[in-house]
């Protein structure tokens, strides 16, 4: 029931060409960056590994922002045009189909991976660090993207309405991004330390960081950073099941 | 021999009790008339009857299975809900397969093909869903209703909004699937459609059941023997008013 969810997704994507303008934007964008960490005077004196990591960040930042915009209306978008109500007649559970949304919008993001591949083998070229770039951008950005999407059907099932799901989980996105990017020497209060210690996506970029700036590339030295990102899927795991059973208490059609 | 028992269904939005106390039982094969006013109840009694919505108390049984076996009793009904959103940028082939597969069907395309040939559209199966006219839509509903090969038949005003020969089309096939001892529950405002159909009627208001029975069992409960059903209907619903 999953895979026929999924299969509806991934050809609906195909058939409305939602997802081919979003990778196109994102090869776009990825192109301007990479010519620019390349070509420009000031960008190009920085170190390999520090272009590597800066464009790691885009690559993990657009997926998460096309993932987030894709995902809002993909289960929302079954109340929304009214077809909720026949889907859900028939013998399939909400855990079924949820997971069968989930399992598209991760799909999305190794396309928009894929198209990034190109420009990683591009600006990793002459170091050692591909293989490690490619391996750990894969892994921390199907996390994130896994924990995401879950938080986001959640919320779906809460408001069933696109323009809702993706207002809210642009905040979270950007309660969760922004701080990230501040440089550490803002970061003074130990609430500020706290944050930064359980935030999933600083958590990715200091990984990043650790394995393409520090060379700590094995698995093991990068736990303490896996850790967050991992208990962040947990949590958007159970706000999802609650959700779900909530979802199923209240029934598939809303009260009138 | 009952198919659907239902009894002392509650539902309330909020403040507004929307269905009442409300028992009903269908027999297998019968064609049972649903009717009320806007706002009666109608809809979310088929809605918990078909489990989108769960009653805040009563009992619902279909076809022998209780209503908290939900996927058993998806397998044994068919749903033209009044909702009737389509995934446009499909084909009606494409539509109807993804249903046939969710229903685990054997030979998906010989089932749709078949279905499509009885809704009489399989001249245009491979057109997009979002270039059709309302009546194929609505016939196109039908068909998925029917890719279970369904036991009962659930049908939410299934002839709204079509022309005099597109109700027609859908009344002559729903008489043969009748026949063909499909039960169904038909839910219209349409009363003479529905007094041409129907071999029992049950009346609602205010989440209430005001009336059941054949149509001159009606007339007798109202003491009127010529009446249509159209004056049955009013005098029912405004002396409960």
């Amino acid at each position: 029931m999953i895979k026929f969810i999924w299969l509806k997704e991934v050809r609906e994507e195909l058939y409305t060409w939602k997802s081919t303008v979003w990778l196109l934007v994102a090869s776009l964008l990825f192109s301007f960056t990479s010519y620019l960490l390349l070509t420009n005077k000031e960008l190009s004196l920085l170190d390999q590994t520090e272009l590597l990591w800066l464009l790691s960040k885009i690559i993990i930042g657009v997926g998460l922002l096309i993932v987030t915009i894709d995902a809002s209306s993909t289960l929302a978008g079954e109340f929304e045009k009214d077809t909720a109500e026949s889907l859900f007649l028939a013998p399939i559970t909400p855990y079924e189909v949820v997971w069968g949304k989930i399992f598209y919008v991760v799909t999305l993001w190794l396309f928009v991976f894929l198209v990034s591949a190109p420009y990683i083998l591009v600006t990793s070229a002459s170091t050692h660090l591909t293989g490690a770039f490619l391996s750990y951008a894969l892994l921390l950005g199907t996390l994130a993207v896994f924990g995401f999407s879950m938080l986001i059907s959640a919320i779906s099932l809460l408001f069933r309405s696109s323009k809702n799901t993706l207002s809210t989980a642009l905040i979270i996105l950007l309660a969760l991004a922004v701080p990230a990017l501040f440089s550490s020497t803002l970061k003074t209060n130990s609430v500020a330390e706290l944050f930064g210690k359980i935030n999933p996506i600083e958590a990715i970029f200091a990984s990043l960081d650790n394995v393409l700036v520090d060379y700590h590339m094995r698995l093991p030295q990068n736990m303490q950073y896996l850790i967050p990102l991992l208990v962040f899927c947990a949590v958007a795991f159970a706000v999802l099941m609650i959700s779900i059973r909530q979802f199923k208490r209240r029934g598939i059609v809303k009260d009138e | 021999m009952n198919i659907l028992s239902a009894k002392n269904l509650n539902k309330s939005y909020g403040s507004i009790q929307a269905v009442e106390n409300l028992t009903l039982e269908i027999v297998q094969g019968e064609f049972l008339g649903f009717l009320g006013p806007n706002g009666a109840g109608k809809t979310t009694t088929i809605r918990m009857l078909t489990g989108m919505l769960p009653p805040d108390s009563g009992e619902i049984t279909i076809a022998g299975l209780s209503s908290d076996r939900k996927t058993d009793i998806a397998r044994s009904i068919g749903v033209v809900p009044e909702s009737r959103g389509f995934y446009d940028w499909m084909t009606a082939e494409e539509y109807l397969i993804f249903f046939a597969r969710l229903y685990d069907i054997a030979d998906c395309k010989k089932t749709t093909n078949n279905l499509l040939d009885q809704v009489r559209l399989s001249d245009r199966k491979n057109s997009k869903i979002g270039t059709y006219s309302r009546g194929m839509k609505q016939r196109l509903a039908l068909a998925r209703a029917l890719i279970n090969n369904p036991k009962i038949l659930f049908l939410d005003e299934p002839t709204l909004g079509l022309d005099p020969q597109g109700q027609e089309d859908i009344q002559k096939f729903l008489q043969n699937l009748n026949r063909q001892g499909v039960t169904i529950l038909f839910s219209s405002h349409l009363l003479p459609e529905v007094s041409a159909l129907c071999s029992r009627i049950v009346i609602i208001n205010h989440g209430r059941l005001i009336a059941s029975g054949t149509i001159s069992e009606l007339q007798q409960q109202v003491h009127r023997q010529e009446s249509s059903l159209k004056d049955i209907f009013f005098l029912l619903t405004k002396n409960n008013d």
